[in-house]
């Protein structure tokens, strides 16, 4: 009788022969460089889609706010928690000269009024949390055609999945959260992403296009090359349990156990505490959809949910990366990684460890973007050639391509 | 007399609005060691004072964060310019009290 492991496609090709609409042939480099396909991406994808913008918890309380700028759509937006505990999401702009209500310190700005109000510091209007423009100062003075109740703070959709919080300007009516995230949802939502409760930020502007940065880190193939410092020979396998669920996808990448780092600090970091994805884990937070064979060499699990965000899973470990578009040719990279909180001081220090690993190859991934995108612009190459195990960045070329076109 | 509260149902951190028998709403302090009571409508904006923070014996209004002293009432920052109605808090038994 055939095992299971038997059964399983390992021969070249494989994904190919499971996703043929995929195609095989080159790919054009066009969509990277040219700023009208990017027009037509703000317009139907990232104006239009569900995008992610925050963690509930990152508006934890009454009043609490985050304002995130979304260059790729033309705004930014105020995602605030109301008296009602109801999170809501208006653009920022003030209904009275169009003045940015909260005023930003950078892409994120964050804030909490006890009032659960937002006040435009240019003339003093107060929105409150549902967006009712409730306080304007000299209002007397305003003329009779002037209605309050009409002006208040425009409303974008707004949802929440797993703790997640996205929203999606477009003014009409838009496909429900749950029905874009579909299967996806289900593959990752067992997951308890708020028990990773400690973490690290990076982020830095790239001058290349969103998807030369995307592409970067949604394969495996890369790794034995470029992290051949951070991780030698780490993660030179292939990549297994791909999954398409719509304009998402998903991938498990594996470990080569006996090419683990045997490093006296290292592995005194990693038997205090698993902060590394090079390090093996159990699996005693991952739901039954991630690694449900349980298998030793099983190391993350590399996600991409539609349009720019990339989600790693691992055992008490999970990230994102998420590249927002500023132009056709200037993207912003935020790396986003967390961890559930230390509870001893070795625990800390495997931790510290951890990310500057982390770090370290995240400055290797970011080395290539700006010189892959100068060589594109330069016009040599027409088309980019993936092989097999690049089926992720091949499916978001597809989707990508059937919204502009779509 | 108007009974305000409890003393201890006053938090350290931040104020507490009181709607008085007569449906007057004020707003209760307690500071330094000591408890301090104002009326709750700004006289600026229509803000509830209660919703606001209290910094150097200052209640800052939420809406526009002007200021008022917490023991006078005297307006200490813009755009505030008229003062607060502010009541002497007397603790008998517990109690927080106010004259009116």
């Amino acid at each position: 009788m055939a095992t299971q492991a038997e059964q399983i496609d390992k021969a070249p090709g494989r994904w190919a022969r499971k996703y043929p609409e995929l195609g095989q042939e080159p790919l054009p480099v066009t969509p990277y460089i040219d700023p009208e396909y990017y027009e037509k991406e703000k317009a139907r994808i990232f104006k239009k889609q569900w995008l992610y913008v925050a963690l509930e918890r990152e508006v934890p309380e009454v009043g609490s706010y985050k304002v995130r700028r979304l260059d790729c759509a033309d705004t930014s937006v105020i995602i605030i928690r109301g008296k009602d505990n109801v999170i809501r999401a208006f653009h920022n702009a003030c209904s009275h000269r169009g003045n940015t209500v909260v005023t930003e310190t950078g892409q994120e700005t964050y804030g909490r009024n006890r009032a659960g109000v937002v006040t435009c510091r240019f003339h003093g209007w107060v929105y409150d949390a549902k967006g009712a423009l409730v306080n304007v100062p000299q209002e007397e003075r305003f003329y009779s055609c002037f209605d309050k109740a009409e002006n208040g703070l425009t409303e974008v959709h707004c949802d929440t999945w797993a703790g997640f919080i996205f929203v999606n300007v477009d003014a009409g009516p838009v496909q429900p959260l749950n029905e874009f995230l579909g299967g996806y949802a289900d593959h990752f939502g067992g997951f308890d992403f708020a028990a990773c409760d400690y973490g690290f930020t990076y982020h830095t502007t790239l001058n290349c296009n969103w998807k030369v940065a995307s592409d970067a880190f949604a394969e495996a193939y890369h790794v034995d090359t470029i992290h051949a410092g951070s991780f030698p020979n780490v993660f030179e396998g292939p990549i297994e349990d791909v999954q398409l669920f719509g304009p998402h996808r998903t991938c498990s990448v594996r470990l080569q156990v006996d090419n683990l780092p045997q490093t006296p600090i290292g592995d005194l970091a990693n038997q205090r505490s698993r902060g590394s994805l090079a390090a093996q884990g159990n699996a005693s937070s991952l739901p039954p959809t991630l690694n449900p064979n349980r298998e030793a060499d099983w190391a993350f699990e590399l996600s991409v949910l539609f349009p720019s965000v990339l989600l790693h899973v691992s055992e008490g470990i999970w990230f994102t990366h998420q590249f927002w578009p500023i132009s056709h040719d200037k993207t912003l990279w935020e790396g986003k990684y967390y961890l559930n909180k230390p509870r001893t001081h070795s625990e800390l220090w495997g931790f510290e460890r951890a990310m500057v690993l982390q770090r370290n190859a995240w400055l290797e991934d970011t080395a290539t973007m700006e010189d892959t995108y100068r060589a594109m612009l330069s016009g040599a190459k027409k088309v980019q050639h993936l092989q097999d195990e690049e089926i992720l960045i091949r499916h978001n070329c597809k989707v990508v391509d059937d919204y502009v076109h779509g | 007399m108007f009974t305000l509260c409890p003393a201890e149902q006053v938090p350290a951190d931040e104020p507490l609005r009181v709607v008085l028998d007569d449906g007057h709403a004020v707003a209760v302090y307690s500071w330094n060691g000591a408890y301090y009571c104002t009326d709750d409508l700004c006289t600026h904006g229509e803000a509830s004072l209660a919703e606001g923070y209290v910094e150097n014996g200052e209640i800052f209004c939420p809406f526009h964060m002007g200021s008022f002293c917490i023991s006078t009432g005297e307006p200490r920052a813009a755009p505030c310019s008229v003062p607060i109605r502010s009541y002497s808090v007397i603790e008998q038994d517990g109690q927080l009290l106010i004259e009116r």
